[in-house]
């Protein structure tokens, strides 16, 4: 690994987005939505939620995607993999900025729904790990897709999944296969929030971060296994 | 053994069709090597396969005294420089913060970048974005990309065939000077004339097989038919083979001072190739 090359793939990273409005615009998403509820006055750690698990599919793993996607469209992932960057290199230099961008996304959309959780510090462990699962989605996506166009379609399914799952547990007595919805990084983080504003036990704290991370992990070697194929046509 | 790439029988096959069928040669350090061969006859799919991109089906490529594999190791990569036809740049940035980046990544000083640029001749635009520039301008920024690191071994698939004379003639004197400082050159074109104004040494290939493989110089005598052509002041022209019964013509016309010009019928690499394959090189 090497801080120089990531740094350079970074700045590069940063200059492309600031410069790509169709992509950068996506995190005004998530802040509206937030503004919104605050302003509607909805309040409750499930509605506080909704525009925190839309920020990390529409912001962390969309932006991550197309960012991928476009890179590939272009050509240009060849030219990164032809370099001396090595994997580590490039994956962590490319998911840097998203990461920042997410992370700061995120803190404001906590801060427009007025939302004020019970530990903070916490909360945040949930969602870094949050952060850093999403991150590996959307490359995930991006490394399967050749195009923007078609990173964009691809995408939907999966924001639908993982925004939205937890919604499905609200018809989960009917439904009962779809109890495997509250395993779902997105129900994990509601889960901890929740267990956070009360009485919590290490147990409580621990086990949604575990999964989290776990779905983290999983995503990441994919990632790189899928990522050492596309080196070879 | 100096050789900067040595291949032996290599083979590749995709689901449908070989595109390599048997290609053997070598290239040895300091030489500028050109690949000749009309579209579709495996170029490029041997320089994927020289620089990692792709797997061989049968034979073995070496490169730089490893097999070919081992040039996806981050430290091999930096001992090679590689222009093809689908490099890619960032649309959205400038000539120079494409190349900066590429600085950065090759771990070298920022005026690496100047250098290159003056290499293509784009100094002056290199404030450009990479989206408002000409094919030969894109064709010019990835060459400078590639050389930038002043690698041993290059690779070039056809690397001036969106240039006008003037850009091609200046990246002509670019290359070799590259050359004499050491840069191993493998350059693929379907370019006669670029072939033969700067490469050492050529190989044809057709179907995937090499036909033939020499100096230019080589080629031509080993192709060329024992014919000359002798041009006479009353403007008429004689093709005569080099044999004795002609031999009496060529006195008589000397002797009543009837001859304007003779030369030999050298047969041009587009000639040999065509006698070789039974086909244009385009
Ligand atoms: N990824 C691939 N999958 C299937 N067939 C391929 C693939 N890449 C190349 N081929 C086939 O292999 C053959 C050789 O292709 P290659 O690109 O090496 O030709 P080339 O000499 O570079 O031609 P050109 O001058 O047009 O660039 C062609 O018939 C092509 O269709
Ligand atoms: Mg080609």
């Amino acid at each position: 690994m090497n801080i120089g090359r990531i740094q350079a793939i970074f700045v590069k990273d940063y200059k492309e987005f600031t410069r790509n409005y169709a992509v950068s615009t996506m995190v005004l998403l998530p802040l509206v939505l937030a503004f919104l509820y605050n302003k509607m006055g909805i309040t409750g750690v499930e509605t506080y939620f909704l525009p925190i698990n839309l920020g990390f599919t529409a912001v962390t793993t969309f932006v991550q995607c197309c960012l991928i996607a476009e890179e590939k469209e272009k050509n240009t992932l060849r030219g990164l993999m032809l370099s001396p960057a090595t994997l580590g290199d490039i994956l962590i230099g490319k998911g840097l900025l998203v990461f920042i961008v997410s992370a700061v996304t995120i803190a404001l959309t906590i801060f427009l729904s007025g939302y004020e959780p019970a530990n903070l510090l916490l909360l945040s462990i949930g969602l870094i790990v949050s952060i850093i699962f999403y991150l590996g989605l959307g490359t995930l996506c991006g490394l399967f897709t050749k195009s923007i166009v078609e990173a964009s379609v691809f995408i939907l399914p999966v924001m639908v999944v993982f925004s939205f799952g937890p919604l499905a547990l609200t018809i989960a007595e009917q439904y009962p296969i779809l109890k495997i919805a509250e395993w779902l990084p997105s129900a994990q983080i509601v889960e901890l929030a929740y267990k956070l504003e009360g009485l919590y036990t290490l147990m409580d704290v621990t086990v949604p971060i575990l999964v989290i991370i776990a779905w983290s992990i999983a995503a990441w070697i994919l990632t790189a296994m899928i990522y050492k194929k596309r080196m070879v046509d | 053994m100096t050789s900067v790439i040595e291949v032996q029988h290599l083979k590749k096959s995709f689901q449908s069709e070989n595109a390599l069928e048997d290609v053997s040669f070598t290239i040895e350090k300091g030489e500028i090597f050109g690949f000749l061969g009309p579209s579709g006859s495996g170029k490029t799919t041997t320089i994927k396969i020289l620089t990692a991109q792709l797997e061989e089906t049968g034979g073995s490529a070496y490169v730089l005294g490893k097999p070919a594999k081992e040039m996806k190791k981050s430290s091999n990569r930096n001992r090679f420089g590689i222009l093809t036809d689908n490099s890619g740049l960032y649309t959205r940035l400038s000539i120079e913060e494409n190349l900066l980046l590429y600085s950065k990544l090759y771990s070298l000083p920022t005026s690496a970048v100047k250098e290159a640029l003056d290499f293509v001749n784009l100094y002056s635009e290199r404030k450009k974005k990479v989206s408002q520039l000409s094919k030969g301008m894109i064709q010019r920024v990835t060459l400078a990309r590639s050389i930038m690191h002043k690698p041993e071994l290059l690779f070039l698939d056809e690397p001036t065939s969106a240039l006008d004379p003037v850009n091609t003639t200046h990246i002509y004197n670019g290359l070799r000077k590259l050359n004499e400082a050491g840069t191993t050159i493998f350059l693929t074109t379907h370019d006669m004339s670029e072939a033969e104004s700067l490469c050492d040494r050529i190989a044809f290939l057709h179907n995937g097989r090499i036909k033939a493989i020499g100096t230019p110089q080589e080629l031509k005598k080993r192709f060329s038919n024992d014919t000359i052509t002798v041009e006479l002041k009353d403007g008429s022209s004689h093709y005569i083979e080099n044999r004795t019964h002609e031999a009496n013509k060529l006195y008589e016309w000397m002797k009543n001072e009837q001859i304007e010009k003779i030369y030999t019928n050298e047969p041009t690499l587009g000639d040999i190739f065509m006698q070789l394959t039974g086909s244009d090189l385009i």
